[in-house]
């Protein structure tokens, strides 16, 4: 792809901070949702009028970098995402324009949709069927093709549009590990029982699952244009699941997945929502300066810091609360904050998460202006 | 072992098990319903001292509601008395449910009658029920979405303008904390279930 001193200077610095060989932080957009309320475009044509979309997104974006210089994205824009979460979370998704009004944000729907014995077709017959059988009762087959379509036809495009303006992105898709699928297909108060009561089953479906997840990303050609991969860890925080679980079905498909991303070349990005406080110190096990802790300031990064070192470079934290309902000074307050006692070292400061809808403008401001400021 | 023990080990078939054996064996069911708040009120200790988690929780209140479910009819009238009356939902605009599920179970598990108006319910629900049940001292409101903090505040003036000064109000939800207190003019926020807990039996 054509790339451009901006942009290559960057990726450089993105990699560096990785590899903790930077010296300042890395200033870092994330706000998918938030450009439609500062734009004349509802949410609903915003992502499902996808050119449109993307290119009100990229004017958003460099509308801050125009006031507080952006070094990169945690990931782009949201073409059609809560399609795309239909397909990884196995559940429904209430969406805008459709069930919500046209502003409104997107929403899981939390209802249980796998049964019991649909554990047995996936032990018997394998994921396909399984996938068969869930996905249709929770999306339409329709929006899934025009989904990958989408992307089939857009994404070399759109990643060409980020480097133009001097983005990189740094995720470029989500590795959503077996625990959080079957936490959407069941519902997560059912899934959690099942992990009570029958957890050598649930191990022996989600094995299922990381194999044919394994074959996939093995076998997968990823773009010259992919720097990294969110590896999901919402429902498998440390602070919702119990250590038996965590130990058995959360940690070790999240270590293997992330792995394997790195065997292609790879940076995982744990996208961990949450705190994940009690098991930090098991990220020490992924390996050294390869991989990004992603956080929505419920983890402890000072803690995190102290126990890994330079071990993962951190990205976040700021809280979305603080970015929706704060003033600028208090943001710029705790991005100071954080950059003193963790250092700048393998920092990337962006939102805790995804900026919300209601963030205010001027507060995004703040968060990339003190980021890019800091000494 | 106890009946508490069994609950607060989150043995599910034992406990039942145990509950069925002593009500056949002619003990007084309130006896066994006691037990079996003992045994919760152990679960939010160990919640409390961070050893025990959400899950936890939710596998604990699956227990409790199970066996309350076959207590309770033997209870009568006495099983009727409770500590005070609780109104929850989740805020309007927003469909989350575990999380309002969560403290649902909680505080029944407290001994709190709950009345629960729902999912993305509208202001209007949230002043009928407490009008419905001038006893309720406290409305407890769930928010996950911040872009939903709007709707906390509108239903938190809402209550106060239709009078309702004597309710206390407590808000909850993953990304709630005091700023959204002040946001929204509510009382005081709970950062788990089991903090909905503790905070409405102090403001009863």
């Amino acid at each position: 792809m054509k790339t451009n001193k901006i942009f290559d200077d960057h990726l450089v610095k993105a990699k560096d901070t990785i590899a903790f060989k930077n010296n300042k932080p890395m200033s870092c957009f994330s706000g998918s949702a938030v450009p439609p309320t500062y734009m004349d475009i509802t949410l609903a044509d915003y992502i499902f009028d996808t050119d449109k979309g993307f290119q009100y997104f990229i004017e958003f974006v460099n509308k801050i970098n125009d006031e507080a210089p952006i070094d990169c994205m945690n990931f782009g824009y949201p073409g059609m995402l809560p399609i795309g979460t239909i397909l990884t979370w196995w559940s429904k998704v209430k969406i805008p324009g459709r069930e919500l009004d046209e502003n409104a944000l997107w929403q899981v729907e939390e209802k249980m949709t796998m049964t019991e014995s649909d554990y047995d077709i996936l032990l018997n017959e394998g994921f396909d069927s399984l996938f068969a059988k869930i996905v249709p009762q929770v999306g339409d087959m329709a929006d899934i093709q025009t989904f990958i379509k989408y992307h089939m036809e857009s994404d070399v495009k759109e990643a060409q549009g980020y480097i133009d303006n001097g983005y990189p992105v740094l995720c470029s898709g989500a590795v959503v590990p077996p625990f959080e699928t079957l936490c959407g297909a069941r519902s997560m108060s059912q899934f959690f029982m099942d992990c009570y009561k029958f957890p050598e089953k649930v191990k022996e479906a989600q094995d299922i699952m990381l194999n044919k997840m394994k074959d996939d990303l093995t076998n997968q050609q990823f773009p010259e244009f992919v720097i990294g991969n969110w590896v999901g860890g919402w429902r498998g925080a440390s602070a919702l699941v119990a250590p038996k679980i965590w130990d058995k079905l959360v940690w070790p498909y999240m270590l293997e997945l992330s792995k394997i991303l790195i065997e292609k070349g790879i940076t995982p990005i744990l996208h961990l929502d949450q705190s994940w406080d009690r098991d930090i110190e098991r990220f020490l096990e992924l390996p050294e300066k390869k991989c990004i802790l992603n956080t929505d300031g419920m983890t402890d990064l000072r803690k995190a810091r102290k126990v890994l070192g330079e071990h993962v470079a951190f990205m976040g934290d700021v809280p979305a609360q603080m970015l929706a309902t704060s003033k600028p000074e208090a943001v710029s307050d705790y991005v100071k904050r954080l950059l003193d006692d963790i250092g700048v070292k393998g920092v990337f400061v962006t939102p805790g998460c995804d900026a919300p809808a209601n963030s205010k403008y001027e507060n995004l401001v703040a968060l990339h202006k003190t980021a890019s400021e800091y000494n | 072992m106890s009946i508490a023990e069994m609950l607060a080990n989150l043995e599910d078939e034992a406990v039942m098990a145990e509950v069925k054996k002593q009500i056949s064996d002619g003990v007084e069911p309130m006896k066994i319903f006691e037990a079996c708040q003992e045994g919760m009120n152990i679960v939010g200790k160990k919640f409390q001292d961070g050893e025990y988690f959400v899950s936890d929780l939710m596998m604990s209140s699956a227990i409790f509601k199970d066996v309350s479910d076959v207590i309770k009819p033997l209870l009568g009238t006495e099983g009727e008395a409770t500590i005070g009356k609780v109104v929850l939902g989740t805020v309007e605009g927003d469909i989350h449910d575990i999380g309002k599920d969560l403290v649902h179970a909680m505080l029944s598990a407290g001994n709190f009658e709950v009345i629960d108006v729902g999912i993305d319910a509208p202001v209007d629900s949230f002043v009928n029920a407490l009008k419905e049940n001038p006893d309720a001292k406290v409305l407890a409101l769930s928010c996950l979405l911040t872009t939903c903090y709007d709707s906390l505040k509108a239903t938190v003036e809402a209550v106060k303008e239709a009078g309702l000064t004597d309710v206390k109000i407590i808000i909850g939800g993953g990304p709630v904390d005091q700023s959204v207190v002040d946001f929204s003019g509510a009382d005081t926020y709970g950062e788990t279930a089991q903090d909905a807990v503790f905070i409405a039996k102090e403001l009863m």
